[in-house]
């Protein structure tokens, strides 16, 4: 599995999408910042990633709409399937690769936590407690892009999928009070507070795990209808 | 080394692989043959655990595929049709990351992707992005990253197609070398090479085994008839007449008519005669003039096409 997660992780950054999407996140996390702490003038680090969640529900395809589609598309899932890697192990290794990105991301945030240090005394708790929420998030959309990713041969596709599944369940709860449970993003707007919902931790973990076990399923399956 | 055994593939209501049986034993270089969408993808695909057979079993190395499936792909080193290869990474890269997919034991992987890369004569390009490789050197790479990990069987889907003649050369001569240390299963459908190369031919048509056996043999078991290629100058219209006085000849057929205003005749002999010398010798009597005389071979081309043809009738 670590030849999977290294490969992965490799290729974000030999072709652009690695770049492009901690740059995309970054310019704008740097306006939100921008407009949150000077205009605002509050030194709320959390309050910048509730917008900062708006950003990853468009780019965390860019991230996951190749990742399974690709390799099917140019043939490729043939070299890792007839390899003694288990297909548990290939999404895995991909689920990997991409939430290191994400890591990536949130870490290069304390660097505006640092700037923040210098106007005022932030936070660390809560600003941590948030970007725990945020990586939560993110993994949960991580591991549906990768399902989206799985049940097509077409990385556009797979990419609309994706983000139309995240705008819905995003704008669901204006429909009904039913969906509020149902939104990932209102599930992570109860970190930036500073406390852990244990509840809503689970609901990411389960869904994140759901994806991906349906992923694994959804691959074995196309074994014998291939 | 590798049993098939009964093995059915359907897709829907087609079936694409229909009911085959064949056993594969250690160090031979078995030919996969057939016309274009008789199945010898998918066969391969399932002996490789690739896609799963509808029915039946198939048993690598003393592993069922589909049981023991770790096991079983272990042994196995596959180059798939059309050479998919990841063309972001350099061709070291791409060996290094087969070897780790097959995990290969790190203390000797340096060393074993460098020997491959030699073996492959891969050395002068092994910095460069595959993507920026000719066709040739792609079909090596891929070749290379189904040689890693020492598989004891190589399965080699359409490996020559589209090189040029000097690669095609190349890369046989290459599989026949691995032939000597490995078990071999390529396929084709171009029959001289499976010829050159295999020492057992296994011919699949619309999903079903037409035959199985070694080249030799399937080009002897068309040979029954004896046929001569004849082109005459005959501006009489005497050819009739003169083969008539021929009584050995079984059918004599014109084929041609070339623009020179010369004729090309197939002449057929009952049972296994030459007729060369006697057919020179009455065309000379009546004044018909030989301008080329010879016989014809049964190939493999043959065999294969009365096969394939025997199949659909």
């Amino acid at each position: 599995m670590w030849a999977v997660i290294k490969k992965e992780f490799k290729s974000y950054f030999y072709s652009p999408i690695g770049y492009v999407f901690i740059g995309l996140f970054l310019i704008m996390f740097s306006i939100f910042f921008y407009t949150d702490v000077f205009t605002y003038q509050t030194t709320n680090f959390e309050y910048i990633f509730y917008s900062g969640a708006t950003v990853l529900t468009f780019i965390v395809p860019i991230l996951t709409m190749r990742t399974i589609a690709e390799e099917r598309k140019t043939g490729t899932e043939q070299l890792l399937l007839t390899s003694p890697l288990s297909i548990t192990k290939i999404v895995l290794g991909k689920f990997i690769a991409a939430t290191s990105i994400v890591i990536i991301t949130i870490l290069c945030t304390f660097l505006y936590f640092g700037i923040l240090c210098f106007f005022g005394v932030p936070h660390i708790t809560t600003a941590l407690v948030t970007m725990l929420g945020f990586l939560l998030l993110a993994i949960s959309y991580i591991s549906f892009g990768i399902l989206a990713s799985s049940i097509t041969e077409n990385q556009i596709i797979a990419g609309v999928i994706t983000i139309g599944f995240f705008i819905l369940i995003w704008f669901l709860p204006r429909f009904s009070t039913i969906f509020t449970n149902f939104s990932l993003i209102n599930m992570f707007s109860k970190f930036p507070t500073g406390q852990i919902d244990i509840a809503d931790t689970v609901t990411f973990i389960a869904f994140t795990i759901a994806c991906l076990l349906l992923t694994i399923i959804f691959m074995q399956r196309r074994k014998s209808v291939r | 080394m590798i049993e098939v055994k009964n093995v059915t593939k359907k897709y829907g209501k087609f079936v694409a692989v229909d009911n085959i049986s064949f056993t594969i034993n250690e160090g031979e270089i078995v030919g996969l043959l057939g016309p274009n969408g008789a199945g010898k993808s998918t066969t391969m695909n399932m002996i490789t655990g690739f896609i799963e057979q509808t029915q039946g079993e198939i048993i690598v190395d003393g592993y069922d595929i589909l049981k023991k499936p770790k096991k079983a792909k272990k042994e196995i080193g596959y180059m798939p049709e059309g050479v998919p290869l990841y063309t972001d990474l350099t061709v070291k890269e791409f060996i290094n990351y087969m070897a780790e997919i097959k995990q290969i034991d790190k203390k000797t992987k340096k060393e074993k992707v460098q020997k491959i890369i030699e073996e492959t004569g891969l050395k002068d390009v092994e910095k460069k992005l595959i993507k920026n490789l000719s066709r040739g050197y792609k079909q090596r790479v891929s070749m290379a990253g189904a040689l890693v990990g020492e598989p004891k069987i190589l399965i080699l889907d359409e490996p020559t197609v589209g090189l040029d003649p000097k690669q095609i050369t190349e890369i046989r001569n290459l599989i026949k070398e691995l032939g000597k240390t490995h078990t071999v299963i390529l396929s084709s459908h171009i029959l001289s090479e499976v010829s050159q190369i295999c020492n057992k031919v296994i011919i699949i048509n619309k999903g079903k085994i037409v035959a199985i056996d070694t080249p030799e043999n399937l080009e002897n078991k068309v040979t029954s008839n004896n046929c001569v290629y004849v082109t005459v100058e005959d501006p009489e219209s005497k050819m009739k007449e003169a083969t008539e006085k021929i009584k050995d000849i079984q059918k004599i057929e014109l084929a041609s008519e070339n623009e020179d205003g010369t004729k090309q005749y197939i002449i057929e002999a009952k049972g296994n005669i030459d007729l060369r010398k006697t057919i020179f010798s009455e065309l000379a009597k009546e004044n018909i003039t030989i301008f080329e005389m010879k016989k014809a071979d049964s190939t493999l081309e043959d065999a294969f096409m009365k096969l394939i043809e025997g199949g659909n009738q």
